[in-house]
């Protein structure tokens, strides 16, 4: 008996450590590659260094500055402005997501009103963005939001509402009314109860769903290449500029920018680990 | 009769959803109803005049007549649906895999847990671009099949279009999993402790536990798992355009590439109105089934004893 158990755990081990190295392998290699010199970002099957032999901050040099004493190719946009774009507007688009995904997921669990609601903003999950972004495009070279950091975000505050409104609806579901009643008979309005009891009850699940809501943000590439041109490109679009006919792929350079794009979500998402599973299935499973 | 107070709170809630209905009116059902009108014409951004002048080259059903005859676009319908039916099954088989794995307590468990979710979190991007370099032919793929086979593989991974298709759907698979064993393993949590420990005593074993208890439990769960999973994958995008941009020729063209094509190189964006209605209303039909298959599991799986 005892020696089943034993086996058992040696097989189960031994099948978790191949998932997790499947799981790494290709996170690794990215994180080597952007400290390799350009000699080693090629190299001929089965010579191949894992571990970069002259490890080099070259490529972020690169990347940050355009030029490098390593690369005889300069370039022109650096990775500053794009960074700071994906930040603007990943920020600015989680927090209209967020307000307005707080606000209404309030009133549709306590006031039973805008009964549409839940419903409009499921949809808005279903559809390919690219299949409902020609009048969004017309609409926005129409009123100039064409590459601008308010049309991005505002597009981006309402492709993430859907996942801000189900997680704060099943937070609010859960706060018992109690405490919100007692406050109400001694006078307190409607709206100081929402500002003063509950929101502060459910502050630490605010903040995860905001983190959640920035994750997504963070993470577009569609909508940013169908809605900015130069000047508020983010860092996935970017990233595929850093090569062309002339230089060839950055490999290194473009490890470098993956690296630190991939940086945030990474943290946030395991520091919010537990929410995880509702956010992801608006609100139908609760862990 | 409404008592003041519940007025007061319904009229409070309706101010509060007004920001979330502003969005809703402005960025979707307004240009929802200009989709609808644009697809009815043949306007496209050069053609000089405004988007509301479009009724002057109406053509009432002209696009959606096309549709049909669209033998581009079949074709992309055709490799979208092929990705979702090898990606959909193996996530889940292997997410349920790894679910049965992480179900009991180990030491690590943590970590592990930690690391194996770590790839859904990486921008979709990003990970087209990690695997775009672990398939070159000079990469790590090749490498690591040279080593194990002694002699030099150079399989050009990207450039042949069987080869593109299945390192596409790997690299799906690569970090959708994560999703499905989350998904699942929360599942699997639900399951009552003293319902199998019942089980163990009555003689059960581990694979009948498994399949008379822990699955019949797990029915929504996995259904909910599969729905989102199925939605996602239609629109696959990202990845797969980082990765191989459609090609080559049009091996890997899923229906996004095919509409940002249409979009930005033949710029015949009327057209393009009218294929995104249509796949809207394709896929609206294919939600509410999966949303009806996830609120019957839902009751069933209230109705059920504890």
């Amino acid at each position: 008996m005892m020696q089943r158990a034993f086996t058992s755990h040696l097989w189960r081990y031994a099948l978790i450590l191949v998932a997790v190295g499947i799981a790494l392998l290709p996170v690794v290699w990215m994180t080597t590659m952007a400290f390799k010199p350009h000699t080693e970002w090629v190299s001929t099957p089965g010579d191949l260094h894992w571990l970069p032999r002259e490890p080099t901050f070259a490529n972020f040099e690169y990347i940050f500055t355009g030029e490098t004493d390593a690369y005889s190719i300069t370039h022109e946009r650096t990775a500053t402005r794009p960074i700071i774009s994906s930040l603007v507007t990943a920020l600015l688009g989680t927090a209209i997501a967020v307000i307005a995904g707080t606000l209404g997921a309030y009133a549709v669990s306590r006031f039973m009103v805008g009964r549409n609601l839940p419903l409009g903003v499921l949809q808005l999950r279903l559809f390919p963005p690219l299949a409902v972004m020609i009048p969004v495009m017309i609409m926005w070279a129409f009123i100039g939001a064409m590459d601008s950091w308010w049309g991005l975000s505002l597009i981006y505050g309402i492709v993430t509402l859907p996942f801000a409104f189900w997680l704060m609806k099943t937070f609010f579901d859960e706060v018992p009314r109690e405490i919100e009643e007692a406050a109400l008979v001694e006078g307190c309005s409607w709206f100081r109860v929402f500002w003063k009891i509950t929101l502060p009850m459910v502050k630490a699940a605010l903040a995860s769903t905001t983190l959640f809501v920035f994750i997504l943000n963070w993470s577009d590439y569609v909508i940013a290449l169908l809605l900015t041109r130069k000047e508020w490109v983010t860092i996935p679009v970017y990233m595929n500029s850093l090569s062309s006919a002339m230089t060839g792929q950055m490999y290194g350079a473009k490890a470098a920018l993956g690296l630190i794009a991939v940086v945030p979500p990474v943290v946030f998402g395991i520091a919010i680990q537990k929410y995880l599973v509702r956010g992801l299935t608006f609100g139908a499973l609760k862990q | 009769m409404l008592t003041p107070l519940e007025s007061q709170g319904r009229k409070l809630g309706l101010y509060m959803t007004l920001p979330a209905q502003l969005l809703l009116l402005f960025i979707v059902a307004f240009p929802l109803v200009m989709q609808l009108y644009v697809s009815f014409t043949w306007w496209g951004p050069l053609d000089g005049t405004p988007w509301y002048m479009a009724y002057e080259s109406a053509n009432l059903f002209g696009n959606y007549g096309d549709i049909f005859d669209d033998s581009k676009l079949w074709g992309s319908i055709g490799r979208t649906f092929l990705i979702v039916a090898v990606c959909v099954p193996i996530e889940f088989l292997l997410g349920l895999g790894l679910a049965i794995l992480f179900a009991e307590k180990f030491v690590g468990k943590r970590v592990f847990y930690s690391i194996m979710l770590m790839p859904m979190m990486i921008v979709p991007a990003v990970a087209g671009y990690m695997f775009f370099m672990l398939f070159q032919s000079t990469g790590p793929i090749n490498d690591l099949l040279s080593r194990i086979s002694g002699t030099e593989v150079e399989i050009l991974w990207l450039a042949d279009s069987t080869l593109a298709m299945i390192s596409v759907m790997i690299a799906d698979i690569w970090q959708w999993t994560p999703l499905m064993f989350l998904i699942l393993l929360a599942g699997m949590v639900g399951v009552p402790e003293d319902q199998m420990k019942a089980a163990t005593l009555l003689g059960a074993n581990a694979w009948q536990r498994f399949w008379r208890i822990v699955l019949p439990r797990m029915k929504m769960v996995m259904i909910i798992a599969l729905v989102i999973r199925t939605i996602e994958c239609i629109k696959i995008f990202d990845i797969l355009y980082v990765m191989t941009g459609g090609g080559p020729g049009v091996a890997t063209k899923s229906i996004s590439v095919y509409i940002l094509d249409l979009t930005f190189k033949d710029l015949e964006w009327a057209y393009v109105a009218a294929v995104g209605l249509f796949i809207l209303i394709c896929l609206s039909v294919f939600a509410v089934l999966g949303l009806i298959l996830m609120q019957r599991a839902q009751r069933r799986n209230e109705t059920m004893p504890a």
